[in-house]
């Protein structure tokens, strides 16, 4: 069948929502001022890990101005985003397990007299040893000072999984003459940095019905969290996602300042505000874990990649989180890039007493990433073949099932490869540019949409409904939240396209718990693919109704007809079309208001495995990413710029290319910073870099020459073929840097972030090794 | 994130601010582009309970040529110093000092004598003040005084300004040549210096080294004149070896930083070869 061609999918469209954004009349959170409205503070713990001994909020609470104060008595009951990692309460009730932990919050008629009360809450601690890493959290035996009494040497949770048989691989590798390698990585601890700060109104009525405006990318898992910690029922809670100022992965889960406002609009009867500050932020975290990866790998001389071993560490902060979805994705993932036919994982997800860790941009990928395609490149050399070539000998197929019950449907990894490949003149330049200038390949993949819900519903993951009234405007409902990344834009497309009305018919109202449809929320990629199918499938459910009539008034069946251009008619017959807005009317007469209905839930086939961990990991389509960094070393300084990247995108089917493009650049951004400056770092627990003056995230003023190139597989079941484009790039870019710095200069940097002091010292080293080699008359290595 | 309370005057002339400073010195600070004290306060690193701003003092505010020097108000902002085509004429150094500061926004606020004042140990301006040999006139209800900027910075954010002085004018003697540059490792983040190396240097006939200036900022507690390589080169033949040999001496007798963006190790390491490249660029700089 030829392609069909489409009026809206497929172009470039301005982000629907852009307009309010640029002209700063967009709300965002922190924007609502309701009357009467008062300002939260939360008091934090000045200590990693501690017992409450006494809080006294009395000399608060008289503070003139100050209207309420909370503590963890108020909400005593336990949550988590995950069912199994149910360790969090609103506020500390006997211990603090990081600095910044939440103790208490107060409320008052200005801000400066809420941060002034906060001074005037005494609380007395006894100081417990802090665990800062891994080791020494594992380490430990004491019951008594585990960071959570019944996470046993403070393990959060380990999995050990081995499909196939990797000595055998190994074995395999050797006896071809190939080559099996074992390394060492490092990942930081990196944080999302939105330029929004969290934050939130609450505002609780008279009629027990409470409301919350929150910056959020899951208004659902909010609405849930909610009822279980207030106590009341779902149905007497609005959750409502304003305008969000970024998210990627940092607001996807209820916090403390979200119940605090509820709780303090309950008791003073006014609206309360809480708006994070940059150092709250990186409190807040839940970003990425620093992560211990050691690695062996084997390829047969011929390159063919035979057996992977990983162990990953991860030190998850003090609180679960996303933490065991984290985990298992770092080891699930390897699987589905290239074909590996053993697979032996030992994932280590521990608690330390440092902020906790959770989903970030890549979810779970990017550390195990870097280091995969950086031994991958070592491996190349050993075996004497090109870097790029070993990952084309390694590509899967489309439509198979991994090792690991991991269903891949559309792929186009070895498309992206051979794109990048030939865009940066590769062939060219790698290992033939002049000393201090290198390329680098990397590539990376992504779930497009996990396919089971982290909450273990049944329930569809995306609904959408569309009402259709006299004015005929196309009033799309949907509680997929907007959170900077274009899915409302992409919702308008669909539903256009669907109906063949003009894109500028169509509103998406969004994430309004009393107003739109359940949806999951925004993270795991998940919104396109999925909210996107409720959307054309409430759009057909519309459809149905509007042809029905149309089909009467026609003489026609209603298989025969199409919608395109604000028309409807039979195919090929465009002259015998009546229009949109006549069959519409004709519609409403009959039978009212048009309503339609879509939901969307992920095929059982592509649910995963039956083995303890498989439900993470499964996605419900994969989108891939390869890439080629071109940098310039200055080898005396170990300074240097990253001068272009090739990024080759396979996104399914571009609904947006703008903001496909858009994602795809975000995202090699977002990697660059964690390449090369991104880190958290702690000194006693204590975070020494809680700003943007000390923690570099790359912004666009940092941005190289980028070429993105956008490579279409057409997912069977993605909506008109679409797949993820928002995450998948990410991981990549790492690599990629990391492997042209070898290229340029022939050092290997194992540990991130790739600092031009980590360059020098390695030259020194290098050039000392090289000297003894030749002082033993060896050969100097390359 | 929010200041503690304070009182705040916005006098129009400076006799009415020094009379403000003077009946206030325990609790007043002055206020120029608030891009370092502000920030400060916020972190309640710094409670004054009085403001006296400075940005009402149009008079604060020029770039002019007097007496063989170039004269700068203290409240000329980075970016009229960065965009004055007269200075990257007769003294390069100066705007291109300005130019590598923060970012737009900072250089539209940020004034030179803010800056010096504040002598934060990674500010860029000492380095070039330091090497350009320049003067700073500090003005109290007593009268004037000219501070030489070698003796201008005593230790971190600490000068020799006097609690009662305002920083009124910067004094650069006009340079006779433009072989001159600022060279800078920044911190990724804020900008600052990680290392900066301001040059300014004259040749003889013979192109041996007449006069040279070299100021460095970001490696110690306080930027300071690198007088071990002005002397090795000074009366010389610059060339490569000789600046190399030269460059190697500029953190001699200086405790280097130790921080999260650098070692004292590799900062001692950058110092050198950014002075060596900072003193190559100076001389190919120069439009003689
Ligand atoms: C994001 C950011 C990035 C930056 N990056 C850089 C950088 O890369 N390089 C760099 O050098 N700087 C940088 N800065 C600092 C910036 O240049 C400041 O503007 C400068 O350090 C202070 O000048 P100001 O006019 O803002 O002074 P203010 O902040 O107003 O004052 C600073 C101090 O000096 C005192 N003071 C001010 N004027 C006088 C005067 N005339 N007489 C006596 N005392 C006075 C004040 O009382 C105060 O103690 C950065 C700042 C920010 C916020």
């Amino acid at each position: 069948m030829s392609e069909r061609t489409f009026s809206v999918i497929g172009k470039r469209i301005p982000a629907t929502d852009g307009p309010p954004k640029v002209t700063g009349t967009a709300l965002y959170a922190d924007d609502l001022r309701l009357p009467g409205m008062l300002y939260g503070k939360i008091l934090r713990s000045p200590h990693p890990h501690a017992r409450i001994l006494r809080i006294d909020t009395s000399k608060a609470e008289r503070l003139p101005g100050v209207m309420g104060v909370v503590t963890g008595k108020d909400a005593p009951a336990r949550y988590g985003i995950l069912p199994i990692g149910h360790d969090e309460t609103a506020f500390c009730l006997d211990k603090v397990r990081y600095v910044g932990d939440e103790i208490a919050a107060v409320c008052a008629i200005s801000e400066q007299i809420a941060e002034e009360a906060l001074d005037l809450i005494e609380v007395e601690y006894e100081v417990l040893p802090a665990f800062l890493t891994p080791e020494e959290a594992m380490a430990c035996e004491d019951p008594n000072l585990w960071i959570h009494a019944d996470r046993k040497r403070n393990i959060e949770k380990e999995y050990h999984h081995h499909f196939g048989d990797v000595e055998r691989g190994f074995r395999e590798a050797i006896e071809s003459g190939g080559a099996v390698r074992f390394d060492r990585f490092f990942q930081p601890r990196v944080t999302h940095a939105p330029m929004e700060p969290h934050a939130c109104v609450a505002h609780w009525e008279h009629d027990g019905r409470v409301t919350l405006w929150t910056s959020t990318q899951t208004p659902h898992y909010v609405h849930r969290t909610l009822a279980e910690v207030l106590g009341i029922p779902m149905s007497s809670i609005r959750v409502i996602k304003p305008f969000v100022g970024g998210g990627f992965g940092g607001k996807s889960e209820t916090f403390t300042h979200e119940i605090a406002a509820c709780l303090l609009s309950k008791r003073t009867g006014r609206p309360v505000k809480f708006t994070f500050t940059r150092e709250e932020v990186f409190y807040a975290h839940r970003g990425r874990p620093e992560q211990y990866m050691e690695l062996k790998t084997g390829v047969t001389k011929d390159g063919r990649i035979t057996a992977v071993e990983a162990k990953v560490i991860q030190d998850g902060g003090a609180y679960c989180s996303y933490g065991v979805v984290t985990i298992l994705y770092a080891g699930a993932l390897l699987a589905a890039i290239y074909d590996i036919p053993n697979i032996k994982y030992d994932g280590y997800r521990v608690l330390t007493n440092k902020p906790a860790c959770g989903p970030m941009r890549g979810h779970g990928t990017v550390g195990i990433r870097f280091a995969f395609e950086s031994q991958l490149d070592m491996l190349a050399e050993e075996i004497g073949m090109d870097p790029a070539e070993l990952r084309l000998k390694n590509c899967l197929r489309p439509n198979t099932f991994t090792v690991n019950s991991l269903r891949v449907t559309s792929y186009g990894y070895d498309e992206c490869l051979r794109r990048v490949i030939e865009a940066s003149d590769w062939k060219n330049k790698r290992g033939k540019l002049p000393f201090g200038r290198g390329v680098g390949i990397g590539g990376s993949h992504y779930v497009s949409g996990a396919a089971n819900s982290i909450i273990r519903s049944k329930m569809p993951h995306s609904n959408v409904s569309i009402k259709i009234d006299y004015d005929g405007g196309v009033t799309v409902y949907t509680g997929a939240a907007e959170i900077g990344q274009g899915t409302e834009t992409i919702h308008a497309q669909i539903v256009a396209e669907e109906l063949g009305v003009a894109l500028d018919r169509v509103r998406v109202i969004a994430a309004d718990t009393a107003i739109t449809p359940v949806d999951l929320g925004s993270y795991s990629s998940r919104v396109t693919f999925m909210a996107g199918n409720a959307a054309r499938e409430a759009a057909r459910d519309i459809k149905r109704q509007l042809f029905r009539v149309a089909a009467e008034l026609l003489g026609e069946s209603p298989d025969r007809l199409v919608a395109r251009d604000e028309k409807i008619f039979p195919q090929d017959e465009p002259q015998r079309a009546i229009s949109y807005q006549e069959a519409l009317m004709a519609a409403i007469e009959q039978g009212g208001t048009l309503i339609g209905k879509g939901a969307y839930t992920p095929p059982p086939e592509a649910q995963g495995g039956n083995f303890r961990g498989a439900g993470v990991g499964p996605g419900v389509a994969y989108s891939y990413s390869a890439q080629v960094a071109e940098v310039t070393v200055d080898p005396e300084t170990g300074q240097f710029t990253v001068d272009k990247i090739w990024v080759a995108h396979d996104c399914g089917r571009a609904i947006n290319v703008l903001n496909v493009e858009g994602q795809v650049e975000g995202s090699v951004w977002m990697g660059l910073g964690q390449a090369v400056a991104e880190e958290q770092i702690f000194e006693k627990g204590l975070t020494m870099n809680p700003g943007l003056l000390e923690y570099k995230t790359a912004s666009a003023v940092d941005s190289p020459p980028i070429e993105t190139i956008i490579v279409e597989t057409i997912d069977p079941e993605g909506p008109f073929g679409a797949k993820e484009a928002g995450e998948g790039s990410l991981a990549a870019t790492i690599p990629a840097v990391a492997n042209a710095i070898y290229d340029a200069v022939g050092v290997r940097i194992r540990d991130l972030p790739i600092t031009p002091e980590k360059i020098l010292k390695a030259l020194a080293e290098k050039r000392r090794r090289d000297k003894d080699a030749n002082g033993h008359g060896e050969k100097p290595t390359a | 994130m929010i200041p503690a309370r304070f009182d705040y005057f916005a006098p129009s002339t400076l006799d009415e601010a020094l009379s403000l400073l003077s009946q206030h010195l325990d609790d007043a600070k002055i206020l120029a582009g608030g891009h370092s004290l502000i920030p400060a306060m916020k972190l309640r690193l710094a409670q004054p309970a009085m403001l006296i701003s400075l940005g009402r003092i149009k008079s604060l505010s020029y770039i002019r040529e007097e007496d063989g020097q170039i004269r700068i108000g203290a409240m000329t902002t980075h970016y009229e110093i960065e965009s004055s085509a007269r200075l990257r004429e007769i003294c390069p150094l100066l705007p291109e000092c300005a130019a590598s500061i923060g970012d737009v926004q900072v250089r539209n606020k940020g004034t030179i004598g803010g800056s010096l004042a504040h002598a934060d140990p990674a500010a860029d301006w000492p380095a070039a003040i330091i090497a350009l040999g320049a003067e700073l006139v500090a003005t109290s209800t007593n009268g004037e005084r000219t501070i030489h900027a070698d003796d201008f910075f005593i230790d971190m954010f600490t000068t020799a300004l006097e609690p009662n002085e305002i920083l009124r004018e910067i004094r650069v003697p006009l340079p006779t040549g433009t072989s001159q540059a600022y060279l800078k490792a920044a911190q990724p983040a804020s900008g600052f210096a990680i290392v900066g190396v301001a040059v300014n240097l004259t040749r003889n006939a013979d192109g041996s080294c007449q006069m040279i200036g070299v100021g460095i900022t970001g490696v110690g507690p306080k930027a300071y004149r690198a007088s071990a390589v002005e002397d090795a080169l000074r009366g010389k033949m610059l060339d490569e070896q000789t600046i190399k040999d030269a460059a190697a001496h500029a953190c001699d007798g200086v405790d280097a930083n130790s921080d999260l963006y650098a070692s004292a190790e590799y900062r001692r390491h950058l110092a050198r070869v950014c002075t060596r490249r900072a003193i190559e660029a100076a001389l190919r700089a120069n439009r003689g």
